[in-house]
C-alpha cells in the first residue's frame, strides 16, 4: 500500500431493521446493517480491511462477517458515539493504514424509567465519580440535558417556544420520510402538551429509544470513483473533549466541546459555514442541535433559538437541517443517521426531502465533554 | 417475608472520597484543596489537575454558592426517589473559586423561589445515620 495521504469517501450505507424491542441480538443487527452497506456499495466482504464499531466488537464483527485479514480495527468506547468509531475509520484511511473500513453503530434499546424502579433491588453502594451524583438523586441523562438547557434559555434569553420550533420543524421533515417512526405533523401545542421529562426538557425534545444497527462504508477516493454509487468524500473531520464525562459540573454548559470541535473542523479546509448546503446536527436532547449551530458557526452563540424559530433550519431555509427529521423522529442511532442522511442528501437520494443541487454538508455527534463532527462533499 | 425498608442510593466512599462524606455527617463540608498551589478540587482526585501535585488535602469551605443552573426532576429513576418527585437538582459554583462546581439539590424552596444566579448556601440533609447529604437553599 502507497504510504501517502489520500482523501477517504463513503461509499456504502445500510440499516438493519429499526423497531422498539425487536429481539434482534447485536450481532443480529450488525449483520443487517453491514450486509445493507455492502449491498449498497457493491462492495464483498473480501474487499474490507477494516472494522470500527461503537457497541459491536470489532473483530468477533469481522470474523463473523468473513472479513479477515483486517489492518485496522477500532471499538469506542464513552464517546461522542458513532462519530468517533467513523473519524478514526477515516484518519486511518487517509494515513494508508486500511483502505476499506465498515464502521458500525449497534444500539439496543435500554430499560426505560418504570422498568428501572422496577427491577431495582437494594442497591448497591456506588463509587467512582458517580457518588457525587446519584445519591441527590442524580446521574440521569434526560436530567443533565434539563440542567443545560435551564442554562442557556437564562443565559441566552431562549425560550421553550424555539424549542418547539425546533421539534415541529424536525416532524415537518420526517413527515417526508419512510423510515421515520414519527411522521404526523404536528404543531406548537403538540409540544406543549409533552410532558415534562426534566423541566424545561420535554418528552418531545429527546431522542426516541429503540433497537438499531447503522453501518456505513469508507474506502479511498481510487476504489470510490470505481463502485456502485455517487461517492461522497470526507473534506474535514475533527473530534474534541474538554472535560470527563460528568456533564452534570461542566465548567461552561453553554459552549462545550462541539466549539472545539468547530474550530478544528473549520481549519481542515477552505470551504466555511456559509458554504455548506445541509445540516445534520446532533439532536439527542433538542438543545445539542441548538448548540452544534452555534459552534459550527452557522450562528452566532446565544442565536441559535431565533434561528431555528425564524425558518432557517427547514427545508428550503438557508440552512436546512436534520433533514431526516432527526433521532427524536427516527429513533436513537447515536449520530448514524446523521451521516447516512447526509450521504443521501448528497447523492441525490432524498425524493421529496431532498435540498435541490447539495453538494456539501455537515454532521455532528455529541455535545458536552465530547463531540466530533464531519464535512462531506460530492462533486 | 416484609418488605425491606426502601434505602436512598448510598455513595461507596474510598480513601479518596471518604473526608467529605464524613465531613457531611459532622454538617461540615470539605472539599479537597491541593497544598502546593492552592487550587481546591471537585470531584476529588489523586492529583492536581492545575500543578500535578499530589499532595493533597480536606479544607472546609463557607458552604456559599451561586446557583449555576437547576432542573426540576420530575421523572424519578431509582425507586427511593419515586415518591420524592418533583425534586429540584442544581449545580452551584462554590464562593471559593471560579467554576467549582458541585452537584446537588435544592431544599426549602419551590421552582419559583429559584432563579439561575441566585445566592445559595449549604445545608445537611441527615438521610440516615450514615448518610449525610449536602443541599443548597436560598441564601438568607
Amino acid at each position: 500500500m502507497a504510504r501517502k495521504q489520500q482523501r477517504a469517501a463513503i461509499v456504502g450505507v445500510g440499516y438493519s431493521t429499526i423497531g422498539r424491542r425487536t429481539g434482534l441480538t447485536p450481532q443480529e443487527l450488525t449483520v443487517q446493517a453491514v450486509r445493507a452497506a455492502l449491498d449498497d456499495a457493491g462492495l464483498q466482504p473480501s474487499d474490507v480491511d477494516g472494522f470500527s464499531t461503537l457497541g459491536g466488537e470489532p473483530l468477533s464483527d469481522a470474523k463473523m462477517l468473513g472479513m479477515q485479514p483486517l489492518h485496522m480495527f477500532f471499538s469506542g468506547g464513552m464517546s461522542p458515539a458513532y462519530s468517533h468509531a467513523a473519524l478514526m475509520a477515516v484518519a486511518a484511511i487517509e494515513a494508508g493504514m486500511a483502505h476499506t473500513v465498515v464502521t458500525t453503530r449497534i444500539i439496543q434499546q435500554q430499560p426505560s424509567g418504570s422498568e428501572r424502579l422496577q427491577d431495582a433491588g437494594p442497591p448497591p453502594p456506588i463509587g467512582g465519580d458517580m457518588q457525587f451524583l446519584v445519591p441527590f438523586g442524580g446521574g440521569i441523562p434526560t436530567q443533565w440535558a434539563g440542567m443545560l438547557t435551564r442554562r442557556r434559555m437564562a443565559e441566552f434569553g431562549e425560550t421553550e417556544d424555539h424549542y418547539a420550533a425546533h421539534v415541529v420543524t424536525q416532524r415537518h421533515h420526517a413527515s417526508m420520510n419512510d423510515d421515520a417512526f414519527f411522521r404526523d405533523p404536528i404543531t406548537k401545542d403538540d409540544y406543549f402538551a409533552s410532558r415534562y421529562v426534566a423541566k424545561p426538557l420535554r418528552l418531545l425534545d429527546c431522542d426516541y429509544p429503540c433497537d438499531s444497527g447503522s453501518a456505513i462504508i469508507y474506502t479511498t477516493e481510487e476504489r470510490a470513483r470505481d463502485l456502485r454509487q455517487k461517492p461522497v468524500f470526507v473534506e474535514s473531520y475533527a473530534l474534541g473533549s474538554i472535560s470527563d464525562l460528568n456533564f452534570e459540573i461542566l465548567e461552561d454548559m453553554v459552549a462545550t466541546a462541539p466549539h472545539h470541535v468547530g474550530e478544528q473542523l473549520w481549519s481542515r479546509t477552505d470551504l466555511t459555514p456559509a458554504d455548506i448546503d445541509c445540516a445534520q446536527l446532533y439532536d439527542g436532547f433538542t438543545f445539542i442541535t441548538f448548540e452544534w449551530l452555534e459552534a459550527l458557526g452557522f450562528c452566532g452563540k446565544g442565536e441559535a433559538g431565533p434561528f431555528v424559530a425564524e425558518g432557517n433550519t427547514r427545508l428550503g431555509g438557508s440552512l436546512p437541517t436534520n433533514t431526516d427529521g432527526g433521532a427524536c423522529n427516527v429513533g436513537r442511532r447515536h449520530g448514524a443517521n446523521f451521516c447516512i442522511e447526509a450521504t443521501r442528501q448528497l447523492r441525490g437520494q432524498c425524493g421529496e426531502r431532498q435540498v435541490p443541487g447539495a453538494r456539501t454538508a455537515v454532521w455532528s455527534n455529541g455535545a458536552g465533554p465530547f463531540g466530533g463532527a464531519m464535512v462531506l462533499t460530492a462533486e | 417475608m416484609s418488605t425491606p425498608e426502601l434505602s436512598p442510593p448510598r455513595p461507596a466512599a474510598d480513601a479518596l472520597t471518604a473526608p467529605f462524606w464524613d465531613g457531611c455527617r459532622e454538617h461540615r463540608l470539605v472539599i479537597q484543596r491541593c497544598r502546593a498551589c492552592g487550587h481546591y478540587l471537585h470531584l476529588p482526585k489523586p492529583v492536581c489537575r492545575f500543578c500535578l501535585s499530589t499532595d493533597l488535602g480536606y479544607e472546609a469551605v463557607s458552604g456559599r454558592a451561586t446557583l449555576y443552573t437547576y432542573t426540576v426532576a420530575v421523572q424519578p429513576f431509582h425507586p427511593y426517589y419515586a415518591d420524592k418527585v418533583p425534586y429540584l437538582l442544581a449545580t452551584v459554583e462554590l464562593a471559593e473559586q471560579p467554576r467549582l462546581m458541585l452537584f446537588t439539590r435544592l431544599t426549602e424552596c419551590t421552582e419559583d423561589d429559584v432563579r439561575v444566579g441566585m445566592p445559595v448556601e449549604v445545608v445537611f440533609d441527615d438521610v440516615t445515620p450514615d448518610l449525610t447529604l449536602p443541599l443548597f437553599r436560598p441564601a438568607s
